[in-house]
């Protein structure tokens, strides 16, 4: 069983300080938003590249996101942990702009945008083993994998946001364990 | 050493908070926008929406020929006559304004020249799907190249 990473994740990551950093940003502070970018910026990067799977599309939309999030943090009530609602934005903002860039062809006669091919993996640095085949799977697959495994949304959940059938979410991530079994078995 | 099952790698892998610096600073950008150092949201989107609905369009175009092949008609031809078009257009409004990088023209050329060996392959198999397809994603990059130059919202120092 997959564990919910980004609870985890959320855990080792607010502390008192940010609270305090995130009440300053609230009230228009913009050398706490600096902070709070320092603090937050590796780990929005990665869930985008992760998304993603494209090095300039992951820039792109960590500066969309923080941009989003100096407009809409008054929105953040602290009834959800800082970083939970921060995942939440980005895994929108990210499939939103997946979206808008997909080329004509894609829109209209439903091809799958490709994962990264191998050497572009190689050149991507800091990515970890898991993140390495991550970004080499088929686009649905591969935002249905993180958003599930990773980011712990549920298949329904999933469903909503990439506007497909709760089986299909369901499938994809079937589909996506299969390829990064079988690559990591090949390793 | 045995590597560890499947789940287990997984497990392991994504209990770890993933952390990844861009290489880019992304700071200089985001300090632009907030500051409001941007070109209005109204004035902005429009002509990337023209050219989405655009290429929309195109795209339908496109596919139908993909997939209901008309053996009279020139795919190709009335794709670039419509790209041509677009292109002049994104040209024509951002005459007057910088680019944020001095060697986007270059960039442009590569893309070019990309469309260029396309088409070439194209005269041998004026039908060819991916062909098509290919020349279709040359098109909408340089449609992207030139509005992401002079869009200054993302602009690095």
């Amino acid at each position: 069983m997959l564990i919910d990473a980004q609870q985890a994740f959320s855990k080792t990551s607010d502390d008192g300080s940010s609270d305090a950093v995130i009440r300053r940003v609230q009230e228009g502070d913009q050398a706490a938003f600096a902070q709070l970018y320092r603090e937050h910026h590796r780990r929005v990067y990665a869930l985008c590249l992760r998304l993603l799977a494209d090095k300039d599309y992951a820039e792109d939309v960590t500066q969309e996101v923080f941009v989003q999030l100096w407009h809409k943090i008054a929105q953040f009530k602290g009834q959800s942990k800082f970083t939970t609602w921060l995942h939440s934005v980005t895994s929108n903002i990210a499939i939103s702009y997946l979206r808008q860039h997909k080329n004509w062809l894609q829109k209209v006669v439903s091809i799958e945008g490709a994962g990264m091919d191998e050497s572009s993996v190689t050149l991507c640095k800091g990515l970890n083993g898991l993140d390495k085949l991550i970004v080499r799977l088929p686009e649905r697959a591969r935002m249905v994998f993180v958003l599930h495994a990773i980011e712990g949304y549920r298949h329904e959940e999933i469903a909503t946001m990439l506007s497909m059938a709760v089986g299909s979410s369901k499938s994809q991530y079937h589909r996506a364990r299969q390829l990064l079994m079988e690559w990591y078995d090949n390793e | 050493m045995n590597k560890p099952d499947f789940d287990t790698f997984v497990s392991q892998s994504i209990a770890e908070p993933s952390e990844i610096a861009p290489d880019k600073d992304l700071w200089p950008g985001i300090e632009r926008a907030i500051n409001g150092e941007v070109t209005s949201v109204a004035n902005s989107s429009y002509w990337p929406k023209v050219t989405g609905i655009a290429a929309c369009f195109m795209a339908g175009l496109v596919a139908w020929q993909v997939v209901v092949k008309q053996p009279d008609y020139d795919t190709m031809a009335s794709m670039s006559h419509f790209f041509e078009q677009q292109k002049h257009v994104l040209l024509v409004k951002y005459e007057t304004q910088p680019a944020i990088v001095n060697d986007w023209q270059i960039q442009l050329q590569e893309l070019e020249n990309a469309e260029q060996a396309v088409k070439l392959a194209l005269q041998n198999d004026p039908e060819n799907a991916a062909l098509l397809k290919m020349l279709a994603q040359v098109y909408q990059q340089q449609l992207d190249l030139i509005n992401k130059v002079h869009e200054p919202r993302w602009q690095q120092i």
